[in-house]
């Protein structure tokens, strides 16, 4: 630990992020929890607190320090030559991850998804949400050795609202109205409504700082741990230390090269072979198959990734209530956790949040599995004995094995249930939320408000269902500036109950991100639930023990 | 005779041209069909209607399909594969960073493939009916009957996972001397090796015994030429054509058929390259890939009569 | 021995091969030992026969529904519930395979007919047709032919989903184009053949000519030739399946059973062993009977 951070360098002290973490765990918001520091309002801290701070915690777990030097070599499950180090256009878990690794964000998420200072040491919002200044990081420089000014930001996150770039994270900056610079360190941000959780919007891969006026990605030149000396895209990236890395004591390895192996028995026969020494996208039978061995360890990760049946307001049949009511009772939770899911996944309600979010409504009574109900219901919407299309596809993980369970208890009811499969090739531009009775796969997203945003807006691009629910859109605007916590969490339980209710969607379980990795990787316990590779931001925070 | 084989290759040239041309008909065509679009993959499932409409007008996606292959055909005439559509590269650059990978793992299995295969069908055809050939039909029968996929992981789970002895993904770039070339290729060219030595002497066994069969041959029995010299130096020469043929259809698999070796030793070859260009509908890829293998294929299929006619006399004079 | 007989003209001639051009030579193996034919016809025979059966009537005889979830027991051995134990997701596999051999059988048989008939078809009928006409069939099937098997099927399932139909189809543009060739040069060549050119100047008619003198003597290589591209349908579907884009689940043909299935690979897992034996007895049996098939009637011929 020769090269950690002191402890007097730090604005927090490692006992108020102790503080602060347990605060957030009991369920705290951020502006409370900073309360309890005494720094409400100013978010700020000096280089890599938190990160400092979790890898001791990893440490002390593992019973040994972190050690520097090592090459690493990760396989993830897709690959292709849409491959990009533009981080705009990430788009598969090898995109996101070779961002945090080349490039760095304003912001950065914790352990629980609060959002920690990055390339802004600090920022703050003047009024409740609608302005925002971010003051960058004094002597931070990009690979290429050009210092980070406030253009940099502006370019960076502005070039998404240009619909050429391509951006996949559009829907997030349309609330950035404009961002001027105060001076070369500070910008502002307005936006075109309140929303208190800006900074945790501009921890997402895709908005990390690249250097103004780049229009050639490829060399990936950004502010990040790792340097890009090789990416081909389909093929494979080499990112080797970056020594002027900005937080110092960071990073561990010498080296990391990623790869994608889209075959899953290659991709788990790679890592028992010792070709590849991390492997995301992990079958449940592989799992189990890694444990009986001591050399490997799997990590399961519950981030809140869902697999949605998703029932069409304004399609025959599903736009009668009774229906969409029946569906959600002929889901068998436990078999599909059990069977489709080989036990990795937490059991489902109906509604997108998960337990662990700190806007979870616990008091919503878990639906159980009811096919005599469901018989009654559909027999009430005059469905007793139809055939039903439904269309599944490998596109939207496990819907396949979820239709073919849906199909037998639907059966039991007296519903038969046609399945339709199509393949994943076009499926998000031709299928998806096409249908009246199909499935959508939805990743997580770092705050319950984008997600409900994103997902269940009347007007919400992709509003799977075509649900529409004025109330419930006064609640999701209404929350994103309301600043007393316990209010919040009431507004965040009653549009959990409305979706569990009314919504057209069912979610029968949500899947775990299962993972394996060689057992000589330290740093692995720490966990970011937003994705595999620990949030896709493992690069800095592991490290070689071989 | 010089002169008529040089007219014959100049024909197959030609005709070989309007072949190619035809294919990129095909594949244009059958391409516009895909339903979805390369703005629509390339952005994925969450774009907006304004980002997709941007980058159509960005990509020419607006214009008619007709211009379009036009516009990709006298760019391809004036030797510019244009851009690929989905990361924006150079098609030639990326076909560069490939074909080289197919090619090398084509050649090596090409090196070790004929000649095993031609010994097993001769050593067959000259013991035809004996427990050699009874062997070797039984041994080129089950080796055609395993799925490729099979071979290629049980290869990976007893030599890199059980053993250790050879790596499970084959890295071109981490070559760096005999033994570790070695190592790399090994399982791919073994993978492959199963799949089309079964093919290839199974063929020459047959076009051997064909020739066996006729009445020249007979003749020469009857003079006493003993066996090993009529297989050799009177049969041989005779087949030469027919297994150069099948030989040529064998290898023509090694650059477009070697998907499934691709995927599973995650070795970046030209059959990758494809199959991502058509799920991301990247025409311009997808025609570049097709055009070649479709001239690897009749490039082969010409030497293959070239070889039949050089080595046949009767065909020579014609 | 028949092969120290006297070798008829026609048949001597016949087995010359016409290599310029881009002619697939014609190919007929023969194997001469009577009594080893006869073992390989019968083992041929019944292997091929087992399967035909299975294809026609293994459904009814399923135990178990081909996707219900049967046992918690994934990869479970031999058991007198489950003969052939249980696959990746604790399904009876032997149901599955009972289900499953009939798309395998099923749509490779109809595949491979489809392609040697189309192939044998316009085979024959270009030989009779002007020369224009016989040069862009041939360019037609020439185009199709240097477009490889995997691609080709890889972009129509792609265009227009995966369906059996489709399956079909992609297998008949990718191997019609092989029997073409072959049935093709044969005539080609046959058309030479004085007993034709003697029919010509007796003024008989095409069609006469076609189905009366050439035709019966295509068959056998034909059907040889049919074998082989049954066991070539198998295994492209078997590659599709390894793809994600054969026959879609739960069904599943004998390919994506093992597919499904190789996780169980390190374990033995008798869910991947069953299925793969299954495609090897299939293909194995399908090529002895067509091989001693086609020497019968040689023999016979003699």
């Amino acid at each position: 630990m020769t090269r950690e951070t002191k402890p007097d360098d730090l604005f927090i002290s490692p006992e108020q992020s102790m503080q602060v973490y347990n605060a957030m765990q009991r369920g705290v918001s951020r502006r409370e929890a900073m309360k309890v520091i005494g720094a409400a309002g100013v978010f700020a801290a000096a280089a890599g607190a938190f990160p400092s701070i979790s890898s001791a915690w990893a440490a002390n777990s593992e019973n040994a320090p972190p050690q520097y030097g090592g090459r690493i070599r990760v396989a993830a499950h897709s690959t292709s030559t849409m491959d990009t180090l533009d981080p705009a256009l990430g788009a598969t878990a090898i995109d996101y991850a070779r961002a945090y690794m080349f490039y760095n964000g304003l912001t950065q998420y914790d352990e629980d998804l609060i959002p920690q200072p990055c390339l802004a040491e600090s920022f703050e919002n003047t009024d409740n949400g609608s302005h925002w200044i971010f003051t960058l990081r004094q002597g931070v420089t990009f690979h290429d050795g050009k210092p980070l000014t406030s253009q940099d930001v502006i370019f960076s996150i502005m070039r998404h609202k240009d619909p050429a770039t391509g951006s996949k994270v559009v829907s997030m900056v349309d609330q950035i109205e404009s961002i001027r610079a105060l001076d070369d360190q500070r910008v502002e941000f307005t936006l075109s409504s309140p929303n208190i959780e800006l900074p945790s919007i501009l921890a997402v891969s895709h908005l990390v700082i690249v250097a103004d006026g780049t229009t050639d990605f490829s060399n990936g030149i950004g502010t990040g741990a790792f340097k890009c000396q090789e990416f081909t895209p389909g093929v494979r990236s080499v990112g080797v230390r970056n020594e002027n890395y900005w937080r110092d004591g960071y990073p561990y390895l010498d080296a990391i090269e990623m790869v994608g192996i889209s075959d899953e028995p290659s991709r788990v026969n790679a890592l028992l072979s010792g070709d590849v020494h991390m492997v995301n996208n992990v079958s449940g039978n592989s799992a189990e198959r890694m444990k009986t061995n001591d050399s490997y360890q799997v990590k399961a990760t519950n981030s809140g990734n869902y697999t949605d049946l998703v029932m069409r307001f304004d399609q025959q049949p599903t736009s009668r209530p009774e229906f969409r009511e029946a569906m959600k009772y002929l889901f068998d939770r436990e078999q599909i956790k059990r069977v489709a899911l080989r036990g990795y996944g937490e059991i489902a309600n109906d509604q997108p949040i998960i337990s662990s979010s700190p806007y979870y409504f616990d008091g919503l009574p878990q639906r159980e599995y009811d096919p005599e109900r469901a018989a009654s219901l559909l027999a009430k919407a005059g469905l007793a004995g139809a055939t039903v299309p439904i269309v599944a596809s490998p596109a939207a993980a496990s819907s396949e094995d979820m239709a073919v369970l849906l199909q037998q208890s639907a059966a039991q009811a007296g519903l038969n249930l046609n399945i339709n499969r199509v393949p994943s090739d076009g499926y998000w531009s031709n299928h998806w939320m096409k249908h009246p009775l199909g499935f959508g796969n939805i990743n997580p997203r770092p705050t319950a408000n984008i997600l409900l945003s994103q997902f269940f807006l009347s007007n919400a691009a992709w509003n799977e269902a075509g649900w529409h629910n004025e109330q419930f859109d006064q609640l999701v605007i209404a929350s994103r500036s309301e600043p007393d916590e316990a209010t919040r969490k009431q507004m965040y339980a009653d549009m959990q109950t409305m979706i569990h209710e009314e919504g057209g969607i069912g979610i029968p379980v949500f899947l775990s991100d299962l993972e394996g990795y060689d057992a000589r990787i330290g740093g692995m316990d720490r966990t970011v639930p937003l994705g595999s590779f620990m949030g896709y931001m493992f690069a800095e925070h592991i490290w070689w023990k071989g | 005779m010089r002169d008529s084989l040089f007219g014959l290759v100049l024909g197959r040239l030609a005709s070989s041209l309007i072949t190619l041309l035809l294919v990129s008909l095909v594949i244009f065509a059958i391409t516009s069909l895909l339903p979805g679009d390369t703005a629509q993959q390339v952005l994925g499932q969450f774009a907006t209607p304004e980002q997709v409409e941007a980058l159509r007008t960005q990509l020419g996606l607006d214009q008619p399909p007709l211009l379009r292959y036009w516009q990709w055909l006298s760019g391809f005439a004036t030797g510019d594969l244009g851009r690929s559509a989905s990361n924006g590269m150079d098609v030639i650059q990326l076909v560069n960073d490939r074909l080289p990978n197919s090619l090398l793992l084509a050649a090596i299995t090409t090196v070790i493939s004929v000649p095993v295969a031609l010994i097993m069908g001769i050593a067959a055809a000259m013991r035809r009916g004996g427990v050699l050939d009874r062997t070797l039909n039984l041994i080129t029968l089950s080796m055609v009957a395993v799925p490729e996929f099979l071979v290629a992981t049980l290869a990976v789970l007893i030599f890199a996972v059980q053993l250790g002895w050879l790596p499970a993904l084959s890295y071109v770039s981490t070559v760096d001397s005999l033994g570790a070339f070695m190592k790399v290729y090994a399982m791919p060219v073994l993978t492959l090796c199963s799949v089309l030595i079964a093919q290839m002497a199974r063929m020459t066994r047959a076009a051997l015994i064909d020739q066996l069969d006729s009445a020249y041959i007979e003749m020469a029995r009857l003079k006493g030429v003993p066996p090993m010299r009529r297989v050799l130096r009177h049969a041989l020469p005779n087949a030469i054509g027919p297994i150069a043929n099948a030989v040529a259809l064998s290898l023509s698999y090694l650059l477009g058929g070697v998907i499934i070796v691709e995927t599973i030793f995650n070795y970046p070859g030209i059959a990758s390259l494809m199959v991502d260009a058509v799920s991301n509908r990247d025409l311009a890829l997808v025609q570049a890939c097709a055009m070649i293998f479709c001239g690897a294929y009749l490039l082969l299929v010409m030497l293959a009569d070239l070889c039949a006619i050089l080595s046949n006399p009767r065909l020579r004079n014609r | 021995m028949s092969d120290t007989n006297t070798i008829p003209a026609a048949k001597g001639e016949r087995q010359h091969y016409v290599t310029t051009g881009s002619h697939l030579p014609m190919v007929v193996p023969k194997q001469r030992n009577r009594s080893g034919l006869q073992l390989t016809r019968w083992i041929g025979l019944s292997l091929f026969s087992f399967w035909l059966l299975v294809a026609l009537f293994g459904p009814l005889l399923a135990p178990y529904p081909m996707s219900a979830f049967v046992s918690e027991q994934i990869y479970a051995g031999a058991s007198t519930s489950h003969l052939l134990g249980t696959d990746y997701m604790g399904r009876d596999m032997l149901s599955r395979m009972l289900t499953g051999a009939r798309y395998t059988v099923g749509l490779a048989l109809v595949a491979a007919l489809l392609s040697s008939l189309v192939g044998a078809g316009f085979g024959m009928l270009t030989v009779l047709l002007p020369y224009w006409l016989e040069e862009s069939i041939r360019r037609i099937f020439d185009t199709l032919i240097s477009i490889p098997s995997k691609m080709m099927a890889l972009v129509m399932v792609s265009a227009f989903g995966t369906s059996i139909p489709l399956l079909i189809l992609a297998a008949v543009l990718s191997y019609a184009p092989g029997a073409f060739r072959i049935a093709h040069s044969l005539a080609k060549n046959l058309a030479t053949l004085e007993y034709v050119q003697v029919a010509r100047t007796r003024g008989e008619g095409r069609l006469y000519i076609a189905t009366v003198e050439i035709f019966p003597n295509m068959i056998q290589p034909i059907l040889t030739d049919m074998g082989m591209r049954f066991v070539f349908i198998v295994l492209l579907l078997s590659g599709m399946s390894f793809l994600g884009l054969g026959v879609q689940p739960p069904v599943a043909d004998l390919g994506s059973l093992v597919r499904e299935n190789i996780g169980g690979l390190s374990q033995g897992a008798l869910a991947l062993i069953a299925p793969a034996l299954a495609i090897g007895s299939l293909t194995v049996g399908a090529n002895l009977l067509i091989d001693s098939l086609s020497n019968s009637r040689d023999n016979q011929k003699e």
